[in-house]
């Protein structure tokens, strides 16, 4: 989240009125950045991690629950406020050794839930090696700052999502009724989002401008003992506060099967593990947020870690649905419900969804790949073309400008000013796409950049490092061996779909590219002087159909690469589905084998110069990963189902109780107190359930 | 005599030649690989040559100002085919004279020099250069062999100074299940003095005319490196180790690295890089062979003759400083061959 401005939110009727001011000037502005940045050279990599935090309150001793604290604002003033932080010494002496720094302390930033904070790095890292081993380190020392400036019960924990969010009773501190004017959820208090005008105004301005509450349906699991079909049994049908209400009763808001929520808090309460690149200019950035982009649901696969929503084992691992689901502000014409009439177009995806265009000037970009489905607004399109952006830029902008500003303040409509960003930032930051491509800031200071989102947060500074230095590696892969990860942006949606079923790291496979490698380049000068064609390149080689070009893969494959996978998949023989279906895995034929993305990244590793104890370090990350890959360790929502599946107060009715959440959390605890003791995980066994199946003897 | 000069091209965009296989911690796969499929896209990208010089004289219409007629006098007189099939040597490698002593040098694949270079000035890499010296290889001439190495990496790559260059000698390794033991074992091999002489003949000059900024050793246990530093002129800012986990560095080596301020690198060559039967087998007949060299058991195919005798093997990479981005990385290799003749 950015610097947040103060001023008088519009609510929607009004804010609607004025969304065409805010695109046209949005465009000027980004006309204005793009002609001043566009030949912006050789900045450097700088890169940058986002982790979320919930923050809970937890006692061990007596039998209150564990709650959602909702002090953000006083976490966020006591660390403002602590004087001694300027100092920059250490913060918790009994729980760690810290040493003096002269790097600036991590930030925190609010975020949308008043239960959650968001921290970064004080300053953006850089690729030397020794660097990426700076990130675990920090990572663990943000946490205990925000440790040290909360209440002695209060905890910051890296669940993706808090498990009984929105569930009858008591799961905030302090307590507020549901069923408030601007969120009009029947589950949560709108006190639940930061009080920040922004936030309630968001929320409430989706809400009006959808016509009805965000309906956010996640399929139940169906375990031994769940009635069956299961009706969710927290709904409210009886509740009369708001013509909202009516939802549940005749517009068939909550299906059978289906956990219900129903307000953006169940969507954007959820943390993430976001990874922000800067390129060298804005042709490499254009290439990164392109290559970046297929690998976003093998990374959403292979980071899930929510199983659980308001109370029920859902049928699905990951956070991504249901936030799309939780800011989907398409009305019933723009959804194709309705025959379009007020408003412009259909529009396919929700504001908060996979990547809908691909935007570089590689040559190896097939117009094949493009999304069939993009809506665009051609006149902005045209503008932009008019102001010197090509097609393909021009195109992605159009397509993020469909969209209606959601937050006006009434203040920033008196004149366009041209040396801000912040009519364009209101439509590009609330498009929530699974890549973000980010221009330059108004006075040019940084460069073009790109933002990695998929990831779910894990549970451990550790697994945070090691999917942030990963992601790094890889676009260093990207770049170096001119790698080649180009599919239809349809099968990037398919995948993302596929992403989110039950243990799809080991189930399910996704599409991906066969051949990642690029034609080479002739040595040979003298071919080109002869051939009319001319320039260095061999003539492309004749395009074969595009749907020859990819083949499903499981993630195993893609990471660790064919033979790997073939390998470990010998080891364990038949796989047995969920379902306990037998499955045979089609055999790879020869010379169709995928190297996979970590001997990739080994590769890489191989032909730069690193010392021992960095890659000792670095090797460990990718083993995490690996193991993850390869089934040989468990992600984090296979490891929380296993939790509640093996709790005694578990009844296999798919219910999570209080006394569960309170476990589960608390197990949660212990593993990032022994992560800040820096006594090892190892040290847990037995006391935290099947620990060794999610973290093996990595940090033992 | 022919002195042969194989090279791989930038490796880095190649594809699959760079990629490590599964369980390879000590390989010259790499180097292998990446010879054979630029002797084989060399020999696809001048046929094309060839065969559009040919169609331009038969049409009439072509100039036969050809880059490699003008290049190095080879004219495609007849016959750019071999009797087999095979793209005729002439056709793309390139026999030069070196020198005033008329000493031949035959480049294989021929390289095109004007293509040669980094896309930005020098200044935005780090450069490092590998040095292997081969077990079978002449001890006297290695200073030559380092001139005539680094000099083609610094054409090459268009630069006139590299930043490190690491120097691998015949007969080390961290062998052995146990850090300890592999660093004991470590001591004996090798030959000390050879090691130093050549240091201090062959490589120290290169740093003092400044071609080099830093200096590293490959594949020093403890005990070795401690000796060696005692007795260098210019010391090693690296020692480049390969060990199966690099969580499992010798402690002795470690903490003697760290009192000496030298960095331990970590490395996946292997230091016997390229043995005589491997380059016989690339340059030979068979079906991976680029039909350089004749086949010793049978005389009706054609290529050179003689006993192979490889010199010494570089390896170079150039990265792009503060992006970590490998611009551009590749091999020279070098061998005798003595007594040929051609058929």
């Amino acid at each position: 989240m950015g610097l947040l401005a103060l001023g008088t939110a519009l609510d929607w009727p009004d804010a609607k009125q004025q969304a065409h001011l805010v695109r046209a000037w949005g465009i000027r502005q980004l006309l204005e950045i793009w002609n001043k940045a566009k030949g912006k050279e050789r900045d450097a990599l700088l890169w940058g991690d986002e982790v979320e935090y919930l923050v809970v309150t937890y006692s061990k001793e007596d039998n209150s629950p564990v709650l959602l604290s909702l002090r953000q604002a006083d976490i966020l003033k006591a660390l403002a406020d602590d004087k001694s932080l300027s100092a920059k010494g250490g913060c918790v002496p009994d729980l760690q050794h810290v040493h003096k720094q002269n790097e600036p302390l991590p930030v925190f930033h609010p975020e949308f839930g008043r239960f959650m904070l968001e921290a970064t790095p004080g300053k953006p890292w850089g690729i030397e090696f020794k660097e990426l081993l700076k990130v675990e380190p920090d990572m663990k020392l943000r946490r205990c700052i925000a440790k040290d400036h909360m209440l002695p019960n209060e905890y910051p924990i890296t669940l993706t999502t808090f498990p009984r969010i929105g569930s009858p009773g008591v799961f905030t501190d302090p307590f507020y009724p549901v069923s408030g004017p601007r969120l009009r959820s029947q589950f949560v208090p709108d006190e639940i989002a930061n009080p920040h005008i922004r936030f309630p105004t968001l929320a409430a301005n989706i809400r009006a401008r959808r016509g009805r509450k965000v309906q956010v349906n996640v399929p139940v699991f169906r375990d031994e003992k769940t009635p069956w079909p299961w009706k969710d049994p927290t709904v409210n049908y009886d509740l009369h506060n708001w013509p909202e209400d009516e939802d549940v009763r005749s517009g068939g808001a909550a299906p059978d099967n289906f956990i219900h929520m129903d307000a953006m808090a169940f969507g954007m309460g959820s943390c993430c593990l976001q990874i922000t690149f800067q390129a060298k200019n804005v042709t490499e950035g254009r290439r990164m947020y392109d290559q970046l982009s297929p690998l976003g649901p093998i990374m959403l696969a292979l980071t899930a870690a929510t199983p659980v929503y308001k109370g029920f084992l859902a049928d699905t691992d990951v956070r991504w649905n249901q936030i799309s689901k939780a800011v989907d502000d398409r009305t019933p014409e723009e959804l194709g419900e309705k025959p379009l009439q007020s408003d412009r177009w259909q529009i396919p995806k929700s504001r908060y969804a996979s990547n809908s265009t691909y935007i570089s000037t590689d040559h190896r970009l097939r117009p094949e790949y493009m999304d069939p489905n993009l809506v665009i607004d051609p006149a902005i399109k045209q503008e932009l073309l008019d102001g010197g952006m090509d097609d393909r830029l021009a195109t992605h902008f159009a397509h993020l400008f469909i969209r209606d500003p959601i937050v006006i303040f009434n203040e920033d409509l008196q004149e366009l000013d041209l040396s801000k960003t912040d009519h364009f930032e209101n439509i590009q930051s609330t498009n929530w796409q699974h890549m973000r491509f980010k221009p330059p800031p108004a006075d040019n200071s940084i460069g073009w950049r790109v933002e990695f989102r998929p990831m779910e947060i894990q549970m451990t500074d550790f697994e945070n490092a090691a999917f942030a230095v990963f992601i790094v590696l890889i676009t260093r892969a990207i770049l170096s061996f001119d790698l080649n990860f180009y599919i239809p942006i349809a099968k990037v949606d398919e995948n993302m779909e596929t992403a989110h079923a039950r243990d799809a790291v080991l189930e399910k496979r996704f599409w991906f590219r066969r051949n990642v490698f690029s034609q080479r380049v002739s040595r040979s000068s003298a071919s080109g002087s002869n051939t009319p064609t001319g320039g260095v390149s061999r003539p492309p080689t004749p395009f074969g159909p595009v749907e020859d070009e990819y083949r499903l893969m499981s993630v195993n494959e893609v990471i660790n690469g064919t033979a790997y996978a073939r390998e470990s998949q010998d080891g364990r023989g038949t796989k047995r589905t969920w379902d306990g279906e037998e499955k045979e895995e089609e055999m790879v034929e020869e010379g169709d084998e995928f190297p996979g993305l970590i001997p990739l990244v080994e590769s890489y590793l191989d032909s730069v110069n690193v010392d021992v104890i960095t890659k000792c370090e670095l090797a460990t990350y990718l083993d995490l990963i690996r193991k993850r890959a390869s089934g040989e360790l468990w992600t984090a929502a296979k490891w929380i189902r296993t939790f509640v599946a093996h709790h005694p107060g578990y009844q296999k009715d798919s219910v999570v109780t209080e006394e569960i959440t309170k476990d589960l959390v608390g197990a949660v605890i212990k593993i990032g107190e022994a992560e800040q003791k820096g006594t090892g995980f190892g040290q847990l066994q037995g006391d935290v359930p099947d620990l060794q199946r999610l973290l093996g003897d990595l940090r033992s | 005599m022919v002195k042969l000069i194989l090279s791989t091209g930038n490796i880095v965009s190649g594809g699959p030649s760079i990629i490590r296989k599964p369980g390879a911690y000590r390989s010259n796969l790499e180097l292998t690989n990446s010879l054979r499929s630029n002797f084989l896209a060399a020999q696809q990208d001048f046929a094309e040559v060839a065969h559009l010089n040919h169609s331009h004289t038969h049409n009439g219409n072509g100039s036969n100002g050809s880059a490699i007629e003008n290049g190095n006098g080879h004219a495609f007189a007849d016959g750019t085919e071999a009797s087999d099939g095979r793209l005729h040597m002439s056709v793309w490698t390139e026999e030069v004279q070196e020198g005033e002593n008329g000493a031949r040098a035959l480049f294989v694949p021929r390289i095109d020099w004007s293509m040669a270079g980094l896309q930005e000035e020098a200044s935005q890499y780090e450069i490092t250069v590998k040095l292997f010296f081969l077990p079978s290889a002449s001890v006297q001439k290695r200073a030559q062999y380092a001139r005539e190495a680094l000099g083609l990496v610094l054409k090459e790559l268009g630069v006139l100074d590299v930043d490190l260059l690491i120097v691998s000698f015949p007969g080390m390794s961290f062998e052995g299940d146990c850090e300890w033991e592999a660093d004991k074992m470590n001591a004996a091999q090798g030959d000390d003095e050879e090691e130093l002489a050549t240091w201090c003949s062959a490589i120290e000059g290169l740093h003092r005319q400044g071609l080099v900024k830093n200096l590293g050793v490959a594949e020093f246990g403890s005990e070795k490196l401690a000796r060696f530093l005692k007795r260098v002129n210019i010391r090693p800012t690296v020692d480049q180790i390969n060990i199966k986990n690099c969580c499992n560095a010798p402690p002795p080596l470690v903490k003697l690295a760290k009192e000496e301020g030298i960095e331990l690198l970590v490395h996946s060559d292997c230091t016997n890089i390229l043995p005589k039967g491997t380059l016989r087998e690339l340059l030979g007949q068979g079906l991976q062979g680029a039909g350089v060299l004749a086949d010793s058991e049978s005389g009706d195919n054609s290529g050179l003759r003689g006993d192979l005798a490889p010199r010494w093997v570089v390896k170079y990479t150039a990265v792009v400083r503060d992006r970590g981005v490998i611009e551009n990385k590749g091999y020279f290799a070098s061998a005798d061959l003595t007594d040929e003749q051609v058929l």
